[in-house]
Formats: C-alpha cells, sequence, structure tokens
C-alpha cells in the first residue's frame, strides 16, 4: 500500500490563472525518502504544501485531483487527524518557533491537540533524548544557534508523531556543519523509524546519497523522476537540465557521461575503472603559475588588527595583518566564530578597531565615518530583505545614489541590464523571487560605483543556477576594476569563482594565496571537484577544470580503442 | 521583561504562583498601609528576599532612581504642605509659595511616602529580576488563551526585533544612510527606510508563524494545558505564611492600626501597631530564611 498518492492534481493560488502545480501524479510508498528539487517558483514548496493540507486550506485557492494518504482521501481527514500524520518543517527556523522556551515549543504542538499533561511530558523526554536536545530544553528559543533552533522545530513537529515527514529547504539558512548534522537526524528517524521523508533541497552534494529517489520539477510539473539505489551512479535523464546537479554529477553530465556518481567515493570508482581499461594519460593540468594577474596597488591594508566585542573579553581578531590589492578576488573561509564576520565590519567602519589600523589607499579608516566610507566599500550581507523597502527597483537603485550624493550618469540603467532587472524595473522588488531579489540588493550597493565589494554568506539559499549567475555575475565586476572580498561557507563556490583564498581559523589569517595553491590538498576546505581528482590529477579545482580533465580521459580511452583495432 | 536571568537559589525555584503571590500580597499591603511603622518592616522584609534572591545589584539601581524621586517628593511636600504645626525653619517669603514654613510634619509625611514608593519599587523590581516572564504568563493562559498566546509571542518575537533593527541599520548605514548626524528631526527621517524594512520583514515572518502554527494543529480545537511546575512543601509554607500576613494586615486596617495622622501633629506609635508590623514583616521574611537553610544545610534542601 502506497503511503501517499497523489492523482491529477493542479492547483492555482488564489487571484493566479497560471497552475503552480499542473497534473501531479505520484505515489510515494511508505518509509521512502524522497527529495525534490529545482528552480524557486518550480512548485516544490506548492507540492509539499497540498500534501500537508495547508494548501487549500491556508492557503485558499483552487484545487482540483486527489491526495491519498495510506488509501484514505485527505479532503476526508480532519485537520487534526492530519497534523498527527503529516509534519512539516519549514526553511527558517526563526519564523516557526512561537514559544520562548524549548520545552514549551514542543509541547506547543501537543497542546493543540488537547493531550493531557502525562503524555505531553513522555513525548518530549523521549524527543529531547532522541535529537540530543535535552541539554537545551529549559534554555530561551533566543539563545540558540540556526542549527539548535531548527532542530527544534524539528522536535516539535515530531512530538505530534507523525508517519510523514516534510521539510521545505530545511538547511538552506544553516552553515554546512550544522546542516550536516540536520541531515544525519532525518535519515536516522528514516532509516530507525521508517519515517517516510519528502525534502526539498537545493544542495543536492549535501543530501542526494541519502534519497531514495530525486524528483526534479520545473513550471509546476514534475519533469523527472529519478531512482537512486546501490548502483554506482544515477541515470540522469539528458532532456532534464544540469544546472539541478551537484558540481560532482554536473560535471560528469558536463563531460557526456550518461551515469552520474552522487558521491566522490562512487566518482573516483568511475575514474579508476576508466584507467584500469586503458593507458594513463598525464592528466595533471599545468600550473597556473600566479593567477591573480597584474599585481596593482594596496588598496586596503590591515596591520596588527585586533578587535574584541564590548562586554566581553575574548579577542575575536588577534593581530591579523591582510592586504587586498586592487582587481583582487578574495574568499575568506573559515568556521563560526572565527571572526570571518567581524573582520569584514572593521573594513566597513561599522566596528573600529580596538588595536592596529585598516588604511584604505593609505588612509587611516578609523578617521572615516561609515557614511564617508560607504561610497567606496559596498557590503552584501546574506539577506536581500534587510535591503529593499522602495516600491519599484529602479527606485531602490536611485535610492542609494541620493543618499550618497551622486548624480544618475545612465550607469544604473546599464547596471540593471546586466543584471537581468530591466524588464523589472517598476515592479516591486518584495514582489520578486530569492535570485532577483539579490541582484536588485547587489544592484543597488553597486551603484555607487564602489572600489571594494565586501559580500557576506553571498550563496545562502541560493540553488545551483543562481549560484552560477552571482558567480559570473561577480566575475563580471571584477573584471570591470571591483576588488571583491566575500566570506563563504561554500568550497565550491569559492573554488569557481574566487582568485585567492583566505583560511581564518580563531581570529587569525592562517593562510592566504592563491585558490589553486590553498585548496588542492586541503581536507575539510577542499572543493568536491579536487576530492575527486585527489592523487589522479594535480590543479583540478573546479569544474571547468574537472571537465577538460574528464574529456581528456575519455578522449585517451576512445584513441586506445582505435590504435587496438 | 528582558532583565530575567535564571539564578540558582531558592527563591528562583518557588512555583511562578508562589512568587505572583509574594508579589501581590506586599504590593496590596503596601497600598493599605500608610503607616510608617508597616511600610518600614514591608521595606525590610522586601529587602531581605531580593538580598537572598541575589538580585541586589539591580535593587540598587532601582534604588538609585527612586531614592531622587523619594527626596523630590519630600522636598515637594514640605514646600507646598501647611498642615503641619511643629514648624522648625520660617523661611522668607517666596513668590506665589507665601512665606517658607518647613515643619516637622510635612517633612515625616514626605518620608513616609517615600517609604512606600521604595516598598512598591523594590517589589516591582523582585518581579521584574527573579520571576520568569514566560512562566507567569502561562499561569494564566488557562483563562485566556489568544491573548496570553498573543502575548508570549510578542515577547519571542521582541529580542528577534532588536536584532533585526541592529542588522538592518547598519546595512542602511552602508549604504549611505546618515543616522549618526543631523538633527533629531533629519535622523528620525532618515530612519524610516529601516522602519519600513522592519515593518515588511515582519509581516512576512507572522505569515511565516501562523503557518507554521496551522501545520501544528493551533485551532483545531480545545487545547490542553502543560506545565512542568514543581508544587513542593516550601510553596505551601510561604503561601500560608503570605496569607497570613495578607489577614494580620487587613485584621490591622480593620482596627485602624495601620493609617498614620501626620497632621497637625504626629500620632503616637504605640505597642500593638508595632507588634502588628513585626508580625507582618518577620512572615514575609519566611523565602529568604528558607533560602538561607537551604544553602546552609543540604538535609534540609531535599525535604522543603
Amino acid at each position: 500500500m502506497a503511503g501517499i498518492k497523489i492523482q491529477d492534481l493542479n492547483y492555482c493560488y488564489p487571484e493566479t490563472i497560471k497552475p503552480a502545480l499542473n497534473r501531479i501524479n505520484l505515489e510515494v510508498s511508505e518509509g521512502q525518502l524522497l527529495i525534490i528539487t529545482g528552480n524557486s517558483g518550480s512548485g516544490k514548496s506548492t507540492l509539499l504544501r497540498a500534501i500537508s493540507g495547508l494548501i487549500p486550506a491556508f492557503y485558499n485557492g483552487n484545487l482540483t485531483g486527489k491526495i491519498y494518504l495510506n488509501g484514505i482521501d485527505t479532503a476526508q481527514i480532519d485537520r487534526r487527524q492530519m497534523v498527527q500524520e503529516v509534519g512539516m518543517v519549514f526553511q527558517n527556523p526563526e519564523s516557526q518557533l512561537v514559544m520562548m522556551n524549548v520545552e514549551q515549543e514542543i509541547a506547543f504542538g501537543l497542546e493543540n491537540l488537547g493531550l493531557p499533561a502525562q503524555i505531553i511530558k513522555r513525548r518530549i523526554m523521549e524527543i529531547s533524548s532522541s535529537l540530543g536536545i535535552s541539554s537545551y530544553l529549559g534554555h530561551n528559543v533566543s539563545e540558540l544557534s540556526g542549527g539548535q533552533k531548527q532542530k527544534v522545530a524539528l522536535a516539535a513537529v515530531l512530538a505530534m508523531h507523525p508517519g510523514i515527514l516534510l521539510l521545505d529547504e530545511p538547511t538552506s539558512q544553516l552553515d554546512p556543519v550544522a546542516a550536516e548534522e540536520l541531515l544525519n537526524v532525518i535519515r536516522r528517524l528514516n532509516e530507525d523509524h521508517g519515517t517516510t521523508v519528502i525534502m526539498i533541497e537545493q544542495r543536492l552534494e549535501r543530501c542526494c546519497h541519502l534519497a531514495d529517489r530525486i524528483l526534479v520539477m520545473e513550471n509546476g510539473v514534475i519533469s523527472a523522476d529519478i531512482k537512486t539505489g546501490n548502483r554506482a551512479g544515477v541515470m540522469w535523464p539528458p532532456r532534464v537540465s544540469v544546472t539541478y546537479l551537484p558540481p560532482l554529477p554536473g560535471l560528469f553530465a558536463r563531460a557526456g557521461f550518461q551515469e552520474l556518481p552522487l558521491t566522490v567515493k562512487q566518482g573516483r570508482q568511475m575514474i579508476k575503472a576508466i584507467l584500469a581499461a586503458g593507458i594513463k594519460p598525464d592528466l595533471s593540468l599545468g600550473d597556473f603559475g600566479d593567477l591573480s594577474g597584474k599585481p596593482g596597488e594596496a588598496l586596503l591594508e590591515i596591520t596588527d588588527l585586533w578587535y574584541s566585542y564590548p562586554n566581553s573579553t575574548d579577542e575575536v581578531l588577534k593581530n591579523l595583518s591582510l592586504t587586498v590589492k586592487e582587481g583582487d578576488f578574495i574568499a575568506i573561509m573559515g568556521e563560526n566564530g572565527a571572526g570571518k564576520t567581524t573582520l569584514l565590519k572593521n573594513l566597513n567602519g561599522l566596528l573600529r578597531p580596538r588595536r592596529g589600523k585598516v588604511f584604505l589607499d593609505g588612509q587611516d579608516t578609523r578617521e572615516m565615518a561609515v557614511e564617508e566610507l560607504a561610497p567606496s566599500i559596498a557590503y552584501l550581507s546574506q539577506d536581500p530583505n534587510d535591503f529593499l523597502f522602495m516600491p519599484t527597483v529602479r527606485e531602490e537603485i536611485a535610492f542609494t545614489l541620493k543618499n550618497l550624493n551622486l548624480q544618475e550618469d545612465g550607469y544604473s540603467e546599464t547596471m540593471l541590464y546586466k543584471f537581468k532587472l530591466d524588464t523589472y524595473t517598476n515592479c516591486n522588488p518584495r514582489d520578486l523571487s530569492t535570485g532577483e531579489r539579490q541582484r536588485v540588493a547587489l544592484a543597488s550597493v553597486l551603484a555607487s560605483k564602489p572600489r571594494l565589494l565586501l559580500l557576506d554568506e553571498p550563496t545562502r539559499g541560493l540553488d545551483y543556477q543562481l549560484k552560477e549567475e552571482l558567480g559570473r555575475l561577480l566575475e563580471e565586476i571584477n573584471r570591470q576594476g571591483t576588488t571583491v572580498v566575500m566570506v563563504t561557507h561554500d568550497v565550491d563556490f569559492a573554488a569557481e569563482y574566487a582568485r585567492d583564498i583566505c583560511l581564518m581559523f580563531d581570529g587569525e589569517v592562517i593562510e592566504l594565496g592563491d585558490k589553486y595553491k590553498v585548496l588542492q590538498h586541503a581536507t575539510f576546505y577542499s572543493p568536491q571537484v579536487a576530492r575527486l581528482f585527489h592523487k589522479i590529477a594535480d590543479n583540478v579545482i573546479n569544474v571547468a577544470d574537472g571537465v577538460v580533465v574528464l574529456q581528456e580521459l575519455t578522449h585517451s580511452i576512445r584513441q586506445d580503442a582505435v590504435s587496438f583495432w | 521583561m528582558l532583565t530575567y536571568r535564571f539564578k540558582d537559589n531558592l527563591i528562583y525555584r518557588l512555583h511562578p504562583l508562589t512568587q505572583m503571590v509574594f508579589v501581590s500580597v506586599v504590593f496590596v499591603l503596601a497600598l493599605i498601609f500608610s503607616h510608617p511603622v508597616y511600610l518600614l518592616g514591608l521595606l525590610i522584609s522586601v529587602w531581605a528576599v531580593i538580598l537572598a534572591a541575589g538580585s541586589l545589584k539591580e535593587w540598587k539601581s532601582y534604588i538609585r532612581f527612586s531614592l531622587l524621586m523619594a527626596a523630590l517628593i519630600v522636598l515637594i511636600n514640605v514646600f507646598f504642605s501647611r498642615a503641619g504645626s511643629t514648624i522648625i525653619y520660617q523661611g522668607p517669603g517666596l513668590p506665589l509659595i507665601g512665606s517658607l514654613e518647613v515643619s516637622l510634619e510635612a517633612i515625616a509625611y514626605g518620608l513616609g511616602m517615600s517609604l512606600r514608593l521604595l516598598v512598591i519599587i523594590s517589589i516591582f523590581c523582585f518581579y521584574s529580576c527573579a520571576i520568569d516572564p514566560d512562566k507567569a504568563l502561562r499561569l494564566f493562559s488557562r483563562m485566556g488563551g489568544k491573548s496570553v498566546l498573543a502575548i508570549t509571542l510578542s515577547a519571542r518575537l521582541f529580542p528577534l526585533m532588536i536584532k533585526d533593527f541592529r542588522r538592518i541599520t547598519e546595512i542602511q548605514r552602508c549604504r549611505g544612510v546618515n543616522l549618526s548626524s543631523g538633527s533629531w528631526w533629519e535622523r528620525a527621517r532618515n530612519s524610516i527606510p529601516i522602519i519600513s524594512i522592519m515593518l515588511l520583514s515582519s509581516l512576512e515572518r507572522s505569515m511565516q508563524l501562523a503557518e507554521s502554527m496551522y501545520a501544528r494543529g493551533y485551532g483545531s480545537g480545545p487545547r490542553s494545558c502543560y506545565e512542568r511546575y514543581f508544587w513542593r512543601p516550601r510553596d505551601r509554607f510561604i503561601i500560608v505564611l503570605t496569607m497570613i500576613a495578607l489577614l494580620t494586615g487587613i485584621w490591622s486596617a480593620w482596627q485602624g492600626w495601620s493609617s498614620f495622622s501626620y497632621y497637625p501633629v504626629l500620632q503616637p506609635i504605640e505597642h500593638p501597631e508595632v507588634i502588628g508590623a513585626i508580625i507582618i514583616a518577620s512572615v514575609l521574611l519566611l523565602p529568604a530564611i528558607l533560602n538561607w537553610g537551604w544553602m546552609k544545610w543540604p538535609a534540609l534542601k531535599s525535604r522543603i
């Protein structure tokens, strides 16, 4: 008997004509772990909400077709029963927690069901031990980290004992370590308890090896239904765009492979198999030499910088010295609490060095106000919503110019075009999709033609396609002379687009140098592609390099075969 | 509301109902009594409880402010009150007020009122330092479901909004929004973007919160109430004795002992009044005494 069965499901949001879901037919058997991926606006979240009953109950709109849970039509199930069958965890941990205290949060759903206190107590005890959150059961929600909050949200849903767990991009707001931890919990639930899991994920590299099935959605339809299983790789239908693929299988797809590996282990086995079949060509790419190009003048000079926050004795930055040259593209990486964001804020004047100095073009920034630095140093933070409030995109960009007393010289028009925003100039920026919002925010800080662009976790919550678009845009901006410094947890993104990598640990710069030198032999901070070719080919860290090597490899096999015949 | 920090002592570990009863009884008594001896007794016991709760530091900052207020009360009373008969200082004539007369009774009256102010401020300080707002709120959740939930939600969102405000301010400053210089009016006008972003984001967040609550069955039928506060012997002791204090207070008021006439001459202080005050003060000292015993004897810890 199928866990979930969906028949001819169509759905339109209220006051829209375009269907958000278009003739969906799907069967998910009990205990499956299913991952749904696809661009934003493809209907993934809508499908999840339809399964949970939030659509149409909470959203209204026009729904046709049927959804069966264990053979029963969901339209016949009352809400109290429904929330105990299907649990839903949302994207943003901040905006799904209701109570102040962790224990009360877990109790919230159970109280809503009218369960007696004795049972609530029992459920809280069990769920908190099994998710490992007992130690902060009495804490206030506001004291927790993002990963802990998301675990609490998961616990609050699981306490209601749902047989089906739906998760809408649960890890998108988390750093890689916290994301990994959450995904492990989800896998354990699926494996040990047989809970059916349907999870939307943009970053397949984190989780696709856990999945039994991967669905790709496009424009409200399921465009691919891919079984994973125990084979070496997955068969990716050629008609489905490779932009949904993580770097590793994407690399194989771009090199013309049909069967794609999902993990580095599978990929290495495939390469080893090819190597075993033929002669071994020299796969290493040449040393690229100094990629930083023209040396450039020092734009930003940081000397012996120390910083500790007021009311704290912890030194967040310790004797840090760093030179950023004109035209550099540097990615700053390091674990949480390494001081990356604090460093950025010391650069644009939001924080003032306690000791040491920061020079911009030889001028001590301690003597300059944030507002004085703003025309030269632009700052883009994680959440584009923190920027946008004007009624139209055009006004949003004009707002920066007006603040900085700059004249509009037609530059913003060219920028809107370049950022593919020219068709939205009169739209409200808040009505746009995530990627578009981010581009509006980026355009609005770049309107002043700053010399330095600082970015804090720009790839958080973006899918592969949006990441690629952002990366290309940053490359272009950089090529035109803006120096870029970004803080990121995303090793693959850094390997792909940055030129230099700066590793920070505990308030110090551990290493700064060309990305090939820094990332090539790294263990934790190494991109999937570098791990794939570790000891097979040198100087390969990003997809473009990897495609060259893979094609050379397959080419050599073919040649080998020709000479054999 | 944000001053609550858990401290490990008996006072913080009391059942929220006990804490609330203690606070309300002291507050009511402070309003009933005008007799300085009673008020002094109340002040001593509240002070001892605050000391036992380890909130002396917070209390001092409250008191610094209220002593200023007290001084003001005394001064104003001295200047404007003409009812006292024991003149201790005859000043020169002043415009509007007339001739300045300082009477002993007026000073005493001002001091008496200040004493009442100190008791009320102190009990308020105790309330905000030692009682978890979340727990206090849940005490009432059985009565008014939705309104209590609304208050809980706002208490939960408040720190979040402060964080939002800081972050958005930083970001907009980097976009050239000037918030550090200019006139008051200019700065207020420049903070419009920050306020509108916060408003927009809060609206979006409230929609998501509503969805999450709906998905967890909120409003699907009658709710139950889960609380895990234990009722211990100490709670019973304290509630019973606090009630004795309240009854003694009411009885004293009935007998007319708790009021005090300052004018035209100070009323003499008599035995039954002092005894009543001592009974109330010592009974209300119980939480502090229990806390002391709780710290001192591990054996007592498990018994009460």
